[in-house]
């Protein structure tokens, strides 16, 4: 009944995570201009508030071991409203490949290639996305550690090139803003790099043993928020009140390089950093899109579904926003809230049911 | 069989077409096309009150031949063009009439701002260079005493860019410490703050015999982005001394036998400010420490010795205070707040400062300074003592 026969070995959901997570950095962006100089807190807050959902989502993993979202959704739901449900997660799945998509679109033509055309860029990473996808998360889990390992390098490397012009204190005054403020900061940060690992639901079913499995998610998920962490320190301590006005506040930090008047323009550190990790994170997120719309309609493969999604992500991202500005009002307020229940409400509610019920009972291991 | 033979053959298609497509070639622009801009002038137009927006243009040919070999000696680097636009970018893009392409900004060192825009405000003129894309935000920011456009004419002697030449005079502030490079960054985040004042350099061209040289008289001072007064050289140290910037400079004492100078060289300097609150007064507490050298001395006694040291270090630790106080007094009577006081109040009494915040302009020169100063002559370089006659040999 699986559409896919590779296997992962659970110390690459490690690696696989913290890429994830690390394809985010540039999306603490949408929080910099709400929460100023207290990102470093919400994004700490996020990860805290966060992790029993994700604790939740490996619980259901282990619990329906092989299976993925949409067959634990049939099973605990019913063939109906299990397929409603599926069909909500494969909406929020795509509207989310789109943006991000889009945000490597937006993140070229600002700084990197602006004369090339927009659409072009999209097709064009759509099609590696959709080309990793096809090999399967048996080739993405195999080169993640590469992936993790460069971003952590280029934000080691970047915080210490900055570090002369750092000035600390610009983290104060450090409890200034109103509550609602923070909390707002905290939803998006919770939903956009820490709520989104949702996807491993159709991921984790993959795993060739749950075995400390917990262990293994919680590693992967700090390396990729202390990364985000290190980030807004660096921006933070860097801008200071001026992080809120640029468009992105990490590629103006980068700018800000300036060692002996040699090592300057550093622009392509954050230009190649994000270049990968989002490739990265589209490509899972493409392989979830599509093993779930077909796992709900039963194909065999997920192969022939790669093309034609690809171009449809293609055209969501080239049309759903008129503009950047358009982009970060939706994200901060719509985005965050259809999300919610897919993070927050479904997953615990599914664990609730399947304990109650006892599934997947005697039965367990199949899909039927 | 047949599929997977279309399939390849639309994937090398593929390939083929992204390779044109990707190589990041379509915004390619050639060097001999480039027209490469290293210093930008904003003034206002007498006639009309827009705009006049000078860049200054690296004329390739003359800048690449080295000087003599060319014969004429006269020929300029560069090619200061201007144009007239109600916005900047309107200006900007009105030079290509003149020019025939556009400018390449990437490189600009310096913006210079006329006095009397500097005077109407900056809020209005600043946005373009920190949204443009091709704008650094480390481009050096100063302020003209006259015009721009005639600071950017005055042909250096030694450098073939007067643009260089202005960038090279502001980033070696720290051998005298009397002015301060402040970039597109610092400046914006200055006219952000409600409180902080923001400051740039001065430039102005001086004329000898024919020959104009340009110089920089101290600072402009700028409060909400408006150009409120100037700081001369001493003042800018003053401020200096509590931002903690001084790098190095020289500090003339009268010798302790009265008859002559001991100059000193500023080596290393280290300083704090730290807000209190004290029955509602506001006190900053400045510590400054600094290690000097005896750089030269105009009298015959002996100032290399531990009691004319102790004597040096104290005159020396008044010069500072007085430096810091004439900084305080003049940027009070322009209620500028150039040392951040009120950032520094806000990051640490944030609760307090709600309630100052809006008359900040009537609390600023309320403010005691409590200034300790511990200086140290570490070396008294070459010479143990002076060229003179030993006491007993005269």
């Amino acid at each position: 009944m699986n559409i896919e026969k590779g296997k992962i070995s659970s110390s690459q959901i490690l690696f696989l995570l913290a890429g994830f997570v690390q394809g985010s950095v540039l999306l603490i962006d949408f929080t910099v201009g709400i929460t100023q100089q207290q990102t470093w807190m919400v994004i700490l807050a996020g990860l805290v508030i966060t992790a029993p959902f994700i604790l939740s989502y490996v619980a259901l993993a282990k619990r329906f071991n092989g299976m993925n979202l949409v067959q634990i959704n049939d099973m605990v739901y019913g063939r109906f409203l299990g397929k409603v449900l599926s069909a909500y997660y494969i909406f929020f799945l795509s509207m989310t490949l789109s943006f991000n998509i889009l945000d490597i679109g937006e993140l070229y033509v600002n700084f990197l290639m602006p004369d090339t055309p927009f659409i072009f860029l999209l097709a064009v990473f759509a099609t590696v996305c959709a080309y990793a996808a096809s090999k399967g998360i048996e080739a993405l889990a195999r080169v993640s550690h590469l992936f993790v390992v460069t971003e952590i390098f280029i934000i080691v490397s970047t915080f210490i090139l900055l570090i002369d012009q750092m000035d600390f204190s610009n983290f104060l005054p450090l409890f200034e803003l109103p509550f609602i403020k923070i909390f707002q900061g905290i939803h998006i940060l919770s939903a956009i790099p820490y709520g989104e690992t949702l996807v491993f639901l159709m991921i984790m079913g993959r795993l060739n043993n749950t075995g400390r499995m917990v262990k293994y998610t919680f590693g992967g998920l700090l390396i990729g928020a202390m990364s985000l962490f290190i980030v807004s320190i660096r921006n933070t301590a860097i801008l200071g009140k001026t992080q809120t006005i640029w468009t992105s506040a990490s590629f103006q930090s980068i700018r800000l390089i300036d060692i002996g008047t040699v090592l300057t323009r550093m622009d392509f550190l954050i230009g190649v950093a994000q270049t990968v990790l989002i490739f990265f994170k589209c490509s899972l997120f493409f392989y979830a899109l599509v093993t779930a719309l077909s796992q709900l309609f039963g194909l065999k493969s997920y192969l022939p579904l790669i093309l034609p999604l690809a171009g449809i992500e293609v055209i969501l991202a080239a049309t759903v926003f008129q503009s950047p500005v358009d982009h970060a009002m939706i994200t901060q307020n719509a985005g965050i809230i259809y999300s919610a229940p897919l993070m927050y409400v479904f997953p615990p509610l599914t664990l609730l049911i399947a304990k109650i019920r006892n599934l997947p009972g005697q039965e367990r291991g199949g899909g039927r | 069989m047949r599929e997977k033979t279309g399939m390849k053959i639309a994937v090398i298609v593929l390939c083929i077409f992204m390779v044109f497509a990707l190589s990041g070639c379509l915004g390619g622009r050639e060097i001999n096309d480039l027209e490469i801009v290293i210093g930008i002038g904003v003034d206002k137009d007498e006639k009309t009150g827009n705009v006049l927006v000078t860049a200054q243009i690296v004329r390739k040919q003359a800048a690449g031949s080295s000087p003599g070999s060319d014969g004429g000696g006269d020929e300029k680097a560069f090619w200061n063009v201007s144009s007239v636009g109600g916005s900047i970018f309107e200006a900007v893009r009105q030079m290509t009439h003149k020019t025939g392409n556009r400018l390449f900004v990437s490189h600009n060192q310096v913006v210079i701002f006329g006095n009397d825009v500097a005077a109407e405000g900056l809020q209005s003129y600043i946005d373009f260079f920190l949204r443009a894309r091709e704008m650094r935000p480390t481009v050096l920011i100063l302020v003209a005493e006259g015009r721009a456009s005639d600071v950017m004419d005055a042909k250096p002697e030694t450098e073939k860019f007067p643009a260089m030449n202005i960038a090279k005079l502001v980033k070696t502030y720290g051998f005298t410490s009397h002015l301060y490079k402040v970039n597109m960054k610092d400046f914006a985040s200055c006219l952000m703050s409600a409180t902080t004042a923001s400051f740039a350099p001065l430039i102005s061209v001086t004329e000898d015999e024919g020959s104009k040289d340009v110089y920089v008289p101290g600072m402009a001072v700028f409060k909400n982005g408006k150009m409120v007064g100037k700081l001369n050289h001493d003042e800018v140290r003053g401020v200096l001394w509590v931002l903690g910037k001084v790098k190095s400079g020289v500090i003339t004492v009268p010798s302790p036998d009265g008859k002559g100078k001991a100059v000193l060289e500023i080596l290393e300097t280290k300083s704090k400010a730290m807000p209190e609150i004290k029955d509602g007064k506001i006190i900053i507490h400045v510590m400054v420490e600094e290690d000097l050298s005896l750089s030269e001395q105009t009298t015959a006694e002996n100032l290399a010795t531990v009691s004319a040291f102790g004597e040096i270090q104290d005159a020396s630790e008044e010069v500072v205070r007085q430096e810091i106080m004439a900084a305080f007094k003049k940027t009070s009577e322009l209620k500028a707040d150039i040392f951040g006081f009120g950032e520094m109040l806000h990051k640490k009494y944030s609760k307090e400062w709600k309630s100052m915040k809006d008359n900040w302009d009537d609390i600023y020169p309320t403010i005691e300074l409590d200034i300790v100063v511990a200086s140290r002559v570490v070396t008294s370089n070459l010479l143990r003592n002076p060229p003179s006659p030993k006491e007993g040999d005269k």
